[in-house]
């Protein structure tokens, strides 16, 4: 990938009204460099402002950014530029879901079908029309595909999981506030020292280790355990939290999944 | 000795599974009344509860999640509760299969209370 990149940055210096600057920003993105693959792409975009494909990667690129509006803008070019553009339509749907606009999110996801048939899409539909309970990022993301996304089958709308680093900083999953910002580095750097603290009063009181720390506070509720043991982690949390009246024990067991699937992805990415 | 604490205490520690409970002053972590086991040490559970306490409710505002109420450290040989308060927490020290739904319930009607 790394000799791709080099390869697609010498083409784009040669001609910068290559085309190329669509999968050099594409494998920026992939590699977790968004605010770099950004860069990229809008440059593209200043070049072929009328290229469909490019406004639905910058959208892409801004929803990793955690700038969910901007996505959606950008997704909207695109169906103004490609009519009826099923990945549009789709990350139209993600976004209106994530911002608890389940009514228009299910619209969108009933015009993306109407342009290709998918089961995936049918299933999304069914469940938003039975219950607005579960996000459609469960249905249409890969959990694995991105570490943003790698609590969202496990998760309904009103849940948010992450995992931090020692230094608190985001390792995967992700916390939208409720005008769509991504703000779970804000959230996790906040919550990182409690562990310190838990230490620290487990090991004077003589009850063992820490396992879990669960609170309430105004806004939500907040699970909070050791990240599953890696170099990466060591250290580390993995954080839930949720709206207000969610039964704690309801929270623990979203907690311990989300533990599982940070191990299962921890090994994955060791392999 | 008697204090305006001691029947909340009684009532807490009387639950199944509670090894101790206590009142500190949330701010400076000293103990203000307590029901404890023969060993613990008073003190260091207070300043240890009310320190967490702190950290927690820092963390929960800086994050912009508001105050902090109920929370529950959960570790390998026991369990912490503690309810805050803005000058009070009401603490409880349980064993780890403890029931805590039930543990909860109690320290929020001893924490109506003491208001």
């Amino acid at each position: 990938m790394a000799d791709e990149i080099r390869q697609w940055s010498d083409e784009l210096a040669r001609d910068p009204g290559s085309l190329v600057f669509l999968p050099l920003a594409e494998a920026l993105r992939r590699q977790g460099q968004a605010a770099m693959a950004q860069k990229v792409a809008l440059r593209g975009l200043q070049r072929h402002p009328h290229n469909g494909e490019a406004h639905d990667l910058l959208a892409r690129i801004l929803t990793d950014l955690g700038d969910l509006q901007g996505a959606f803008d950008e997704w909207d070019m695109v169906l103004q530029l490609a009519p009826g553009h099923p990945g549009a339509l789709k990350g139209m749907a993600f976004v209106r879901f994530q911002q608890r606009r389940h009514a228009e999110a299910e619209e969108f996801l009933v015009r993306a079908q109407s342009q290709e048939q998918d089961e995936n899409l049918a299933a999304a539909i069914d469940v938003v029309r039975r219950s607005g309970a579960i996000a459609p990022g469960t249905i249409l993301v890969d959990p694995f595909s991105e570490p943003r996304h790698l609590y969202v089958d496990l998760l309904t709308p009103d849940q948010a999981a992450m995992c931090l680093d020692k230094a608190g900083l985001v390792l995967s999953g992700a916390y939208y506030a409720g005008d769509g910002q991504d703000v779970a580095q804000e959230i996790g750097a906040s919550l990182s020292g409690v562990s310190d603290e838990a230490v620290r009063a487990t090991r004077h009181l003589g009850i063992g280790a820490w396992k879990s720390i669960v609170f309430e506070t105004e806004a939500a509720v907040v699970a909070l355990r050791p990240a599953p043991v890696s170099p990466q982690t060591e250290g580390g949390l993995v954080v839930v939290a949720a709206v207000p009246d969610t039964p704690l024990g309801l929270l623990r067991r979203v907690l311990d999944k989300c533990a599982q699937r940070t191990a299962e992805w921890l090994s994955r990415e060791a392999a | 000795m008697s204090t305006q604490f001691s029947a909340v205490l009684d009532a807490l520690t009387r639950q199944r599974g509670v090894r101790a409970s206590m009142v500190a002053d949330a701010a400076d972590g000293i103990a203000i009344d307590s029901n404890l086991q023969f060993g613990q040490d008073g003190n260091r559970v207070a300043a240890l509860s009310a320190s967490l306490y702190r950290k927690a409710r820092q963390s929960a505002r800086a994050a912009g999640l508001g105050a902090t109420g109920f929370m529950q450290l959960e570790a390998e040989d026991g369990r912490l509760c503690i309810l805050g308060g803005d000058t009070l927490v009401l603490v409880v020290i349980a064993e780890p299969d403890a029931n805590v739904g039930l543990i909860r319930i109690e320290m929020r009607r001893a924490a109506e209370q003491l208001a």
